[in-house]
């Protein structure tokens, strides 16, 4: 799968699968460099979708026509 | 006789003026005097044989130790109850008694029942909840999982409350550019039902990876909506994973159990339903660094082992391997030689101890072989010695008894004659056995005659010789 198409959870598994395998004694030089490289991939993969979405508070309502309206919530802390 | 008794006494019954009624005159008037006498009344017993035809009117009997009446709760009434009435349930009924006229019995109509030693908002609930943990609503195993990190979340609620301040700022605190949507609802009151169910359906229409249902703490009648089974139906059936953070950490609510998650207060679901950002970043930034120090430690470790791999005598000395190996391998073949020689001597003695043993036994099993050849054998040649005597024998007086036919005498007998040479040694038998001009014997049966021999005349030829 390609890493750009990946949820948050779905990279976040992948790394962690990343270090349980770099971790094993079994993997080769090659291969854990090409995991490495997946791994440097996956986590700021993982950093900018924590960052790419934008504070947003909204109130959902139903107009009279039945129709679902989404209006942004002023909100004092 | 009967008859004109019964007649004498109703005649005279009416001649005194005392009143006969009919079977519906009286039951008419009980009615009357019973509907009056008891027509707003409260009594309290124990529920039994209860019966709820097509969930609408209720019957049922309300005994105590000695006795029990018959009890009606019509829809209308029963409908509104909060709770269900039920075999052994101990009630305090209102209502009036009533006769039905056509049978002449009479019953209590039930306009209101309350329960005795709690409340029936209580009992509504360990019924409802009894209920439903039957048909499976609070099972663990179809509840779903909270997501990791939801990228839109929805939340049923009051806006006008602190509890959606707390938890904003719990949000705020945790990933401060979370997506928050929310749906306002009355949280109590008579429309909160049915507003917190279709608020469940709104928020699922509007593409929401998990949903809150929040309220602060309250009254079981506060909390009540979140108590009743329609709402439990909207959450056992929503396909989002549902967080019910209703009430404060003592207060449970059926939508608690029904819910995939329960938070204790709403600002514990705040904390629950999104990672905490910092945490998180630092969480990957070590998982970084970790694979970073795994890939160099594999790094230096194979140029250690390559450098360690290269001083090695097959790079350095190779020619050494070689002789090395010879001087193996010599070692190995004089070891070789060595064993099999052992081996094979081993095997020598074993095999000649192994000959003896079968020529001796072959010996032995062919001389009792034999021995019993021998004596069949032996058997056979009596038997055929026997045979072959008997037919000597025979042939022998056969023979004797030719002979005496046959005997020079006899044939003497019958005329022939027996040639002899002159000294009487020599049968002549063929022409060519004697010479002309020499003296013959020739004997009949009674004697002799000498003769001499003039001419020989050869029978084939015709000629003298």
């Amino acid at each position: 799968m390609e890493i750009e198409k990946m949820s948050f959870e779905e990279a976040l598994k992948k790394l962690e699968e990343i270090v349980k395998e770099l971790e094993g004694e079994s993997i080769q030089l090659e291969e854990s460099i090409e995991k490495f490289e997946l791994g440097v991939k996956l986590s700021s993969h993982c950093l900018s979708k924590l960052n790419e979405a934008e504070r947003k508070i909204e109130e959902l309502t139903r107009s009279e026509e039945g129709k679902l309206i989404v209006k942004e919530l002023k909100m004092d802390e | 006789m009967v008859y004109l008794g019964c007649f004498s006494l109703m005649d005279n019954l009416k001649n005194q003026n005392i009143h006969i009624y009919s079977v519906s005159e009286l039951n008419f008037e009980i009615k009357k005097n019973l509907e009056a006498g008891f027509s707003s009344i409260w009594v309290e017993g124990e529920v039994s044989n209860c019966y709820c035809h097509n969930n609408r009117h209720v019957y049922f009997d309300l005994k105590d130790e000695n006795s029990k009446m018959r009890i009606v709760m019509f829809h209308e009434i029963n409908k509104n109850l909060l709770f269900k009435i039920e075999n052994g349930l101990h009630l305090i009924l209102y209502g009036y008694v009533s006769v039905y006229e056509k049978r002449g019995e009479y019953q209590f109509i039930a306009l209101d029942a309350k329960p005795v030693g709690r409340g029936a908002l209580l009992l509504a609930f360990e019924q409802l909840r009894a209920k439903l943990e039957k048909q499976g609503y609070f099972d663990l195993s179809r509840k779903k999982p909270l997501p990791v990190f939801p990228k839109k979340i929805g939340a049923v609620t009051s806006t006008g409350g602190a509890v959606i301040r707390d938890m904003i700022s719990i949000l705020s605190r945790r990933f401060e550019n979370f997506n928050l949507i929310i749906r306002n609802v009355n949280v109590q009151g008579p429309s909160s039902e049915e507003e917190i169910c279709s608020a469940i359906d709104d928020l699922c229409e509007c593409g929401v990876d998990v949903i809150i249902i929040a309220r602060g703490g309250g009254s079981l009648e506060d909390l009540w909506a979140f108590n009743t089974e329609s709402v439990a139906q909207k959450v056992y059936r929503c396909s989002i994973p549902v967080i019910s953070a209703v009430g404060h950490e003592t207060d449970y609510t059926i939508c608690d159990f029904v819910a995939d998650f329960r938070a204790a207060t709403p600002s514990v679901a705040a904390q629950v339903v999104i990672i905490d950002k910092a945490e998180v970043t630092e969480n990957i930034k070590s998982k970084l660094n970790r694979i970073k120090l795994m890939v160099e430690n594999k790094v230096n470790s194979s140029t250690k082992e390559y450098y360690f791999l290269t001083e090695r005598k097959i790079f350095t000395r190779p020619k050494s391997i070689i002789l090395d190996f010879w001087q193996g391998f010599d070692g190995i073949t004089m070891r070789l030689r060595e064993v099999t020689g052992k081996l094979i001597n081993n095997k020598t003695v074993q095999v000649s101890n192994m000959q003896q043993f079968i020529n001796k036994r072959k010996i032995l099993d062919k001389i009792v072989l034999n021995r019993s050849f021998i004596n069949n054998i032996v058997i056979r040649l009596f038997s055929a010695v026997r045979g072959k005597l008997k037919a000597v024998k025979n042939n022998v007086i056969v023979t004797l008894k030719d002979l005496q036919s046959n005997s020079p005498a006899a044939v003497l007998e019958k005329g022939f004659a027996l040639v002899l040479d002159e000294e009487e040694k020599n049968v002549i038998k063929s022409i060519s056995d004697i010479q002309v001009g020499q003296n013959i014997n020739i004997n009949l049966k009674d004697g002799i005659l000498l003769s001499k021999i003039l001419n020989k005349i050869n029978k084939k030829l015709g000629l003298e010789v």
